[in-house]
């Protein structure tokens, strides 16, 4: 039941007094998704469209000269245009054409002759880039740091002390994005001063003006509109390459454009998530303390610096030191990815914790609460442990041998993260003489169930059903909304629509209070009705009431407020596993993650977050890596046969469980923090198992089979 | 794309004629037969080949069938689905069975062919790649030799380490099927296991006996007999939609506590289905015992060479003979994890 308390005392209220807040609502979109009716940006086609396709440059670095000739007496083909005129990494595209159908375009980029000079080499991993003589990727080499934080000599006295050290060397390899709609907008020109933008992106505000500068426009006079887009995941904070390339042809020719990559070309430049070398050398004492912890890690971030590797994690260690450096390789740049350097970061401490615990003989449960702070993290890991049957489980303290022919075990992580708002998303409720809802922001819906939320928000301050309100989103059109990075949008977009809802629903009580015969104070409004407070059996329909509505209706306007969300979250999760010990297959049985995010305002995409992260932090741990040929120059998994992505035979039984212990009754983001720590978990349950520490991802059958080998023949496990 | 005519021949003549050397009336000189497509179109997009023309078999509707009685007949045409679903095929073929229910996913086995799967060329990722001119693409290296070999060969390879990626031809020489094959002289049969070509046999740029003029037209498969049970294990990294790490197709038949007779196939480990004659010798009258398997998995593997990254398949392939044993000896337990 909603009161109508002034604006400056609005808050969310106790959770269990919602009545559409904090309960399951199906996403909006869902039917429509299914059904296929739902218009990705990739899907537009508009009156006279044409296609481009990007011309990539192969194996090289350096100058590169374009011949456009041969595609452009190809039939078909409409213009063409050279993008760059140096690549500076392995794929990256150097010129575009566009033809009447897809198909004359696809002809047309392979006619398009690309002369590279490739004398000059190209250093693709890290060892070639390490290499005597190699070739550079930048004027200033191919390495920049290290960056050094913490106390050296503090954490050579510490190990001298400690009753045993690890000393390790983990390597976590680049890992892709993957969204099922690759990168590209269709661009809507046709001559004259407008344009409009059909983009997939995480950020819809951020378009106009870039797409303005490469048509020559006033951003003013551009609109972009998501109405549905397909996954980015940190990968698509702008128009991109594919995206300048069908302005810049658009313009040329006064006709929509449409481009976006294909698959190929988004494993080579669409972004990925940073590989990382880490050299650990780690110490405990016998009676649980982890000591010190120091680490040498290489960042592997292509052309780009890569993600900062947070270490020892969430972990207190009483000494530290960490030394970070740059690799650079002439491959495409890491760019953020969803929750950017946390995994790698906390898998390599989860397994050195693991390593301790078992040179040590201690509890995996017990020294992880020991050395992290008290608190929520204890609270998480002891519900994860008993719903994975962790105080159950044989092997605790020492990892299991299996009975010959599979192994079972459990492994642990934690994770951290901000999650909260910021200033800039607004939001309008306009109620219709009718008795229509339309909640309208521009804010795209990254598939996390925005769209959902921002019908859900205003029903609940309005008492109506979410499906009574109308959502609008995605569009430069509305009130501005916030780019999707960081976990950001729900705790910058919430406070705007409450706001907003809440202005319409004072106006609204102010107009109904005279008809009601009572003081707007008293005006409720509640189940689809409104009534007097003190009078609930009588009052009107929410229909009745809006009908009493002059014929413009009636609106409120809300913009951000600090004090309507929150930041801050954490999580744990376990992992159950077993390993076949004949043919190094491993299976996930089960994952858990406990996970705080204050109010939780839709339950269900909640969950679905949460699980989709869990079984991204699956296909991290067990099958995703870039493979790529030094010598010929080339990727050898730049497609979905052999960069493996899990499938429904690799997801487990998963449980995805709100800490009830967190009281905060605000909003917070939870798109990223469960993503991290499920490959730690993953690797130690492995380990817990069989008693092979991989120490590389992804676990693969031919490391595991290896390890198993040397675990047989007495040799230390690697 | 290269642009290719499309022919629809309504008989086997015609298909023929229509072939390379034949006496069609194109006379295309690169034409390629087309069953399912599952394997020639990626081949096509992917510009791996660029034939004149595609002489599609589906009007063929003779090679469609699927015979189950005292014994199997399998035509080209036979969906790969129809396979695993067959219940007498399920309970007396198991082999045949379970290696067509492993094979990529359900929508691929719907469509694609028995005759397709079996003729289907190498998924090395060098031979994928149109910028890796390499020797199964009429180049002079074989770049995953000395490259990235985790999936590659270790035995029977060189000068070309690619593995035969069918599932169902280790299933198929395990139980010992004839292929009958058409050419311009007219039809002729050969054990399966002959069909198949180490990369030293025949051309290089091949994975069989057929000439570019000659066709897939259906298999034989005689019933294991009595007191004879057989199974498939797929070692993959993914569980669907997957090629083998390595497989193992085997027989057996047992008689009271000993093994009275064994065939065992190995797949995804050799550019051939891999027969395992010493093994199947070692198994004829052993003890059905853990011991037995482990010296048979040893002796299946023999041979071996690992190239820098595919030492493990040793591991795996005997770890797939040891499951497979225990599998038919009952003595699985339920949750069979591991290898599907």
């Amino acid at each position: 039941m909603s009161t109508t308390r002034r604006d400056e005392e609005l808050s969310w209220g106790p959770r269990e007094a919602h009545t559409v807040l904090h309960h399951d609502t199906p996403r909006r979109s869902g039917p429509d998704k299914v059904r296929g009716a739902a218009l990705y940006s990739h899907d537009r086609r508009l009156p006279g469209l044409c296609y481009g396709v990007l011309v990539h440059a192969r194996a090289g670095v350096g100058p590169v000269e374009v011949d456009l000739a041969p595609a452009l007496a190809l039939p078909g083909v409409l213009t063409g245009l050279q993008l760059r005129e140096e690549v500076s990494f392995l794929g990256q595209a150097v010129a575009a054409v566009a033809a009447e159908t897809p198909e004359q375009a696809a002809d047309a980029a392979r006619a398009v002759v690309v002369a590279l000079d490739e004398s000059g080499g190209w250093s693709l991993t890290p060892e070639a880039a390490l290499a005597a003589g190699a070739a550079q990727v930048t004027r200033r080499g191919n390495v920049s740091g290290p960056d050094e934080d913490g106390d050296a000599e503090a954490v050579a006295k510490a190990l001298e002390r400690a009753d045993f050290v690890v000393e390790a060397e983990y390597r976590v390899p680049v890992q892709h994005h993957m969204c099922l709609e690759p990168h590209g907008v269709v661009c809507d020109y046709r001559g004259g001063d407008t344009a409009t933008v059909y983009a997939s992106t995480q950020v819809a505000f951020g378009i106009p003006g870039s797409a303005a500068e490469a048509l020559g426009l006033d951003a003013s006079k551009v609109r972009c509109i998501v109405h549905h887009m397909g996954g980015g995941f940190g990968s698509k904070f702008s128009m991109d390459t594919p995206g300048r390339a069908a302005c810049l042809l658009a313009k040329a020719l006064g006709r929509p454009v449409h481009v976006f990559n294909d698959r190929a070309q988004e494993f080579l430049s669409a972004g990925n998530r940073s590989g990382s070398i880490q050299r650990v050398r780690a110490g405990a004492t016998k009676d649980g303390k982890l000591s010190a912890y120091a680490v040498e890690i290489d960042r592997l971030g292509g052309v780009g610096r890569g993600a900062g590797n947070p270490a020892p994690y969430a972990y207190r260690a009483g000494a530290t030191h960490v030394a970070t450096r740059s690799i650079r390789t002439h491959t495409d740049s890491s760019r953020a990815m969803r929750a950017p350097g946390h995994p790698q970061g906390s898998y390599v401490t989860e397994s050195v914790v693991d390593e301790l615990c078992y040179g040590l003989g201690l509890d995996l449960l017990e020294f992880r609460k020991q050395n992290l702070p008290e608190g929520t993290w204890h609270r998480q890991l002891e519900r994860v442990a008993r719903e994975i049957g962790w105080y159950e489980h044989p092997h605790r303290t020492a990892p299991g041998r299996g009975d010959g022919w599979t192994a079972e075990g459990i492994g642990f992580g934690v994770s951290m993260w901000g999650g909260g708002g910021h200033d800039g998303a607004e939001c309008a409720v306009r109620i219709a003489k009718d008795g229509s809802v339309t909640s309208s922001m521009g804010v795209q819906d990254l598939g996390t169930g925005v769209r959902t939320l921002v019908a859900m928000i205003a029903a609940e301050e309005l008492g109506l059903r979410a499906q009574d309100v109308e959502p609008r989103i995605g569009d430069t059109d509305l009130p501005p909304g916030v780019g999707s990075g960081g976990s950001v949008t729900t705790g910058s977009i919430s406070p705007a629509v409450k706001v907003a809802a809440h202005e319409a629903r004072l106006a609204f009580a102010a107009h109904v209070a005279p008809v009601l015969g009572c003081p707007a104070e008293r005006v409720t409004f509640a189940g689809g009705k409104v009534f007097d407070a003190q009078t609930p059996d009588r009052g009107l329909t929410w229909r009745d009431a809006c009908a009493t509505l002059p014929g413009e209706g009636l609106s409120g306007y809300g913009k951000w407020r600090a004090d309507l969300q929150g930041s801050g979250v954490h999580g744990a999760q376990a992992a159950r596993v077993r390993v076949d010990l004949m043919t190094g297959h491993v299976q996930v049985l089960k994952m858990v993650c406990c996970q705080d995010s204050g109010l939780v305002l839709n339950p269900l995409t909640w969950r679905s977050q949460v699980n989709g992260a869990m079984i991204q932090g699956l296909g991290q741990a067990l099958l995703e890596e870039r493979v790529l040929d030094q010598d010929l120059g080339i990727a050898l998994n730049a497609q979905l046969q052999d960069y493996k992505i899990p499938g429904c035979l690799e997801i487990p039984e998963l449980v995805a469980l709100i800490d009830e212990g967190d009281t905060r009754e605000v909003p917070i983001g939870v798109g990223e923090p469960p993503v991290i720590p499920g490959p730690g978990a993953i690797a130690n349950a492995v380990h817990n198992a069989c008693g092979v520490r991989v120490r590389s991802l992804p676990i693969t059958p031919d490391k595991l089979l290896d390890g198993l080998a040397a675990l047989r023949a007495g040799g230390a496990t690697r | 794309m290269r642009g290719f005519k499309l022919f629809r021949p309504a008989t086997l003549d015609e298909a023929v004629a229509l072939l390379p050397g034949g006496r069609g009336p194109a006379e295309p000189h690169d034409a390629r037969p087309l069953a399912g497509g599952q394997d020639l179109l990626t081949e096509l997009k992917d510009h791996l080949v660029e034939p004149d023309a595609l002489v599609d078999l589906t009007g063929l509707h003779e090679l469609e069938a699927l015979e189950v009685g005292d014994a199997l007949r399998i035509g080209a045409l036979c969906k790969v689905a129809a396979l695993e679903h067959q219940p007498t095929l399920r309970a007396h073929w198991t082999v045949l069975a379970e290696a067509a229910a492993s094979v990529a996913s359900p929508q691929i086995r719907s469509q694609a062919t028995v005759g397709g799967n079996l003729c289907q060329r190498p998924r090395c990722w060098y031979y994928r790649n149109e910028a890796a001119p390499c020797i199964k693409k009429g180049g002079s290296e074989c770049f995953a030799e000395s490259g990235m070999n985790k999936y590659n060969a270790i035995l029977g390879g060189g000068p070309s380490y690619i593995v035969h990626p069918s599932d169902l031809a280790p299933a198929l020489v395990c139980l010992d099927a004839t292929v009958t094959v058409s050419g311009a002289r007219g039809p002729r049969s050969l054990p399966l296991e002959e069909f198949f070509t180490l990369p030293t046999e025949g051309s290089i740029v091949r994975e069989n006996v057929l000439k570019a003029n000659e066709l897939l037209l259906s298999l034989d498969v005689p019933s294991l007999g009595a007191g004879w049970t057989s199974t498939y294990l797929k070692a993959r990294e993914r569980g669907s939609y997957d090629f083998a790490l390595a497989s193992c197709a085997l027989a057996v038949k047992l008689e009271g506590e000993r093994i009275a007779a064994a065939r065992l196939v190995l797949g995804g480990v050799a550019p051939i289905p891999w027969r395992c004659p010493d093994a199947e010798a070692f198994l004829a009258g052993k003890p059905n015992t853990p011991e037995t398997w482990a010296a048979a998995a040893a002796l299946a593997t023999k041979g071996a060479e690992p190239l820098e990254h595919n030492g493990y398949k040793v591991h795996l392939a005997q770890g797939l003979v040891q499951k497979a044993l225990r599998r038919l000896a009952g003595q699985e337990p339920t949750h069979a994890g591991g290898a599907r």
